[in-house]
């Protein structure tokens, strides 16, 4: 009895939420410029328990899948046709423990070959920390069989060289949206302009035929090759008749240092949505 | 105020702090661009996976709902997407018994949810962990995501008894 009792008591107390684990990390993109050849990211430990933290690099950009979820292509030996920054962009420190409420800056070094052409070079930088500990004293049931998972958390985030000139922009094609129960899903086709990759907002509208916004949806995105994303949002009960839907992709980046992202034209189209 | 609310205004100091401290290094350099810091992104671990107390000779399920879930806060930028991953283990190792004492432990097509502003799970959207999926950051005001993840352990029954481990990672794509 006294066993059992005890053997509960453990799992009660094991259960229990644990001190939150977890490493802040910003800016949330990176971006070196080839005369400088340096950045820094800032790491920030919000917890009362010191962080473990590792960094790495790997070259990737971001894709849709064949349901237009945007998800990230991953090279783990990228040739010479990808334009990868991984192989030669550093992180120092690469390992370190941050104390509680304490922050550490990470510098980001490149060292890129010689005659690297004019361009915009990818890569991803992956912030590893690790979780809570475990409580793994006090197990007071010696035939008791427990069972616990700790966690890793990896942040990956997005870093792009430019070396001489870059320009951007896109096209958008094959613009298409529909009503799906309660949902205004709309899809399209984007393809990147220029030799860097476009980093912008999507914002799509739907109004009716007096112009009244019924719908409307936002979000950030980058087009590094093509894309065809897919974008669901809940529009509610809507009368028959003859919507609009105005689709537009721009520059504006409110998370980004402004003098990062580079300007573009944008691109714009708009598309009618019937509802019988 | 959360953990994770205390943590966005800690990098809104932090924001101003790298601001300065980027303009400073940009004096010192020639004709370089500085990298200021606006927004980040936060993964907070609210509570591991835990199967507590499992018989022998039985599968013991934890749901993504359910308080023994594992459980991750994500605070980043408003209506962004985000890629979640998971590297998942096939076998924990008992930490207390001589090595080689194993136990199978598995995740199906519904073992984890993901949810958008709203911690929690039951009004969240179910996906598979071996496979991934893209989640969405909140609107203004709750840019956060949250993920739950639960599992299925299978002990023999001539299983050891002790403490069994094993580690997950979950990799947020930004």
């Amino acid at each position: 009895m006294m066993r059992r009792l005890l053997a509960g008591a453990f799992a009660i107390a094991s259960a229990a939420p644990l001190a939150a684990q977890g490493v802040l990390v910003a800016p949330t993109a990176v971006y070196i410029d080839h005369v400088r050849r340096s950045s820094t990211i800032t790491l920030y430990n919000p917890n009362p328990d010191p962080a473990e933290v590792t960094i790495s690099t790997a070259f990737g950009y971001p894709i849709t899948d064949s349901l237009g979820h945007i998800t990230l292509r991953t090279v783990a030996q990228p040739d010479s046709t990808l334009p990868s920054a991984a192989a030669w962009i550093q992180a120092f420190p690469r390992r370190m423990t941050i104390a509680p409420l304490e922050r550490q800056t990470v510098r980001l070094l490149a060292t890129p070959p010689a005659g690297l052409k004019d361009g915009e070079y990818w890569g991803r930088l992956i912030i590893s920390a690790k979780g809570g500990k475990l409580a793994v004293t006090g197990m007071q049931d010696t035939s008791a069989v427990q069972v616990a998972l700790t966690m890793i958390v990896n942040t990956n985030i997005g870093m792009a060289y430019r070396k001489g000139p870059v320009t951007t922009g896109v096209t958008l094609s094959q613009l298409a949206a529909r009503i799906v129960r309660d949902s205004l899903v709309v899809s399209s086709h984007l393809d990147r302009q220029g030799n860097a990759a476009f980093v912008g907002m999507v914002h799509g509208v739907l109004v009716d035929s007096t112009g009244a916004v019924k719908a409307e949806f936002q979000g950030p995105i980058g087009v590094y090759y093509t894309m065809d994303p897919r974008y669901a949002t809940a529009v509610g009960p809507l009368p028959a008749g003859r919507y609009r839907l105005r689709f537009a992709l721009t520059t504006d980046r409110e998370d980004l240092d402004p003098r990062v992202v580079l300007k573009a034209a944008g691109a714009r189209d708009s598309v009618d949505v019937r509802i019988p | 105020m959360s953990r994770a609310r205390l943590a966005v205004c800690a990098l809104l100091t932090l924001a101003a702090t790298a601001r300065r401290a980027s303009a400073q290094f940009n004096n010192a350099s020639i004709g370089s661009t500085a990298e200021v810091v606006t927004v980040g992104m936060t993964i907070t671990t609210l509570r591991n996976l835990n199967f507590g107390s499992v018989p022998k000779g039985v599968a013991t399920t934890v749901l993504p709902t359910a308080a023994g879930a594992g459980e991750w806060q994500v605070d980043g930028n408003k209506n962004a997407f985000a890629t979640i991953t998971f590297t998942l283990p096939t076998i924990l190792n008992n930490i207390q018994a001589a090595p080689g004492s194993t136990m199978p432990i598995t995740f199906s097509a519904t073992s984890a949810i993901w949810n958008r502003s709203t911690n929690n799970p039951a009004a969240g959207t179910v996906f598979n962990p071996n496979v991934g999926t893209t989640g969405r950051f909140g609107p203004p005001g709750t840019p956060t995501l949250y993920v739950w993840i639960g599992g299925t352990v299978n002990p023999a029954a001539n299983v050891k008894p002790g403490i069994y481990q094993g580690t997950i990672i979950v990799t947020l794509i930004y």
